[in-house]
């Protein structure tokens, strides 16, 4: 009797039952690319303006750079809501500095307040690609470029987001600039004047623009000099 | 920064007595009072610096750092979470001095209410009348460093009773970096008097 009961439940053969899987991330990936070049006197800043989630283009008027004040600020890549969120807390800190030390914040720092920020989210991060750009003590161009979860470095230019892997070589090949970190010392400042610095920002998002669907529509530029903050626009194709 | 250290007894060791202390490498303070609560709000001082280099890789501004001192020493009487809060204010005057990035040389004088005011040479505790006379006389705006290692001392040596030695009496300076001066730097200022 017993010999006749089964001895093992009956599973389905492989593949017969649809298996399904729900899935859902916290992060989405916004695109966009934001690149910083250091000069003697100047740092020119550049984010693109398109915002898109896989093939959809969300808006293409989304401004990624955040100024704090003539001297110091930062542009971010990656996740929007993350982006905004970093960019509140940032500003809130700054606002604070003011009010406890009676003048604005430096760019080496927010450098390292923004780094800070990042790691204190080391085990659930802000999705963003960061730079932080301005003029550091001496009236020097200052770029520090992060990881999402704060480490940094100072550099003599920088570029963030989805088109990091199509402008960073050109700006290798155009600027050379060794890490501040090589010994012996060398020159890490870009050498260009300041008019060919933004023209040669503008040309690598115009190829940029080409290649990467996630670049595209406005480019916002930034240009800090000793006298303030100047901007201009660059228009990019919008397909 | 030059003070005194009253040895009133002759089998006291001088060098146990701490009147000037390094807060962060670009600020000392000088005491006057109950130099006991003075080592609460150093060690206040200290927390608060090294915190402000963590967050910002920066000296923390001299103004900021006197701030949080006094913000300190208004805290008696609260009542804290858990655990007692200070049942008396601080019985102590601090002279802070310090080196800002922007700024370069300040001096603060913080008292027992919590005030604190900004100075280009000011003189606490008993001979304080006295010294500050002098210093009022004496000072200039564009002395040199060993202009004012003198003027300092011969200020402290003139409200002082005993002899001024290399072992009753500390010099320190900030000048850009915390220095408390060694018994034969001492000696050598006395020389120049």
């Amino acid at each position: 009797m017993a010999a006749s009961l089964p001895m093992r439940a009956t599973v389905p053969a492989a593949g017969s039952g649809v298996k399904q899987h729900a899935s859902w991330s916290p992060y989405d990936d916004n695109g966009g690319t934001v690149v910083a070049v250091a000069g003697d006197d100047y740092c020119v800043v550049a984010a693109s303006t398109r915002m898109s989630t896989g093939y959809s283009i969300l808006t293409r008027n989304k401004s990624k750079i955040l100024t704090f004040n003539p001297k110091c600020l930062i542009a971010s890549a990656g996740m929007q809501a993350d982006m905004e969120t970093l960019h509140k807390v940032l500003h809130s800190r700054h606002v604070t500095y003011q009010f406890n030390h009676r003048r604005p914040m430096g760019c080496q720092a927010m450098a390292q307040l923004l780094s800070n920020t990042l790691y204190h989210k080391r085990f659930f991060p802000y999705y963003t690609f960061n730079l932080c750009a301005g003029l550091d003590e001496q009236g020097r161009g200052a770029v520090y470029t992060y990881d999402a979860i704060g480490s940094y470095e100072r550099v003599g230019y920088g570029c963030q987001g989805s088109g990091k892997e199509l402008i960073q070589p050109v700006l290798d090949n155009q600027l050379k600039a060794a890490s501040p970190l090589v010994l012996p010392a060398q020159q890490w400042l870009s050498s260009l004047p300041l008019e060919q610095a933004v023209d040669l920002v503008k040309g690598a998002f115009v190829s940029a623009g080409e290649r990467d669907i996630y670049t595209g529509d406005d480019v916002e530029i930034l240009i800090l000099t000793k006298d303030g903050i100047r901007t201009d626009k660059l228009e990019l194709k919008r397909d | 920064m030059a003070v005194e250290k009253r040895v009133t007894s002759p089998l006291l060791e001088p060098s146990s007595i701490e009147k000037v202390a390094e807060v962060d490498d670009h600020v000392g303070v000088a005491m006057s009072g109950l130099t006991a609560d003075a080592r609460t709000l150093i060690d206040h001082g200290r927390v608060e610096s090294q915190q402000h280099r963590f967050t910002y890789n920066e000296p923390m501004p001299l103004e900021s750092l006197t701030q949080s001192l006094c913000d300190l020493a208004l805290r008696f009487g609260e009542d804290e979470e858990g655990e007692a809060g200070m049942s008396r204010p601080f019985g102590v005057a601090l002279l802070v001095a310090g080196w800002d990035a922007e700024g370069g040389p300040v001096l603060f004088h913080t008292d027992p209410s919590g005030t604190y005011v900004k100075y280009e040479a000011k003189a606490i505790g008993s001979g304080s009348e006295g010294a500050q006379t002098a210093l009022q006389e004496s000072y200039r705006k564009d002395m040199t460093l060993k202009e004012a290692e003198v003027l300092a001392l011969s200020t402290l040596k003139q409200v002082m009773e005993e002899k001024v030695t290399a072992t009753n009496v500390d010099i320190a300076r900030v000048a850009p970096k915390w220095h408390l001066y060694t018994p034969e730097e001492v000696e050598e200022v006395i020389a120049r008097l």
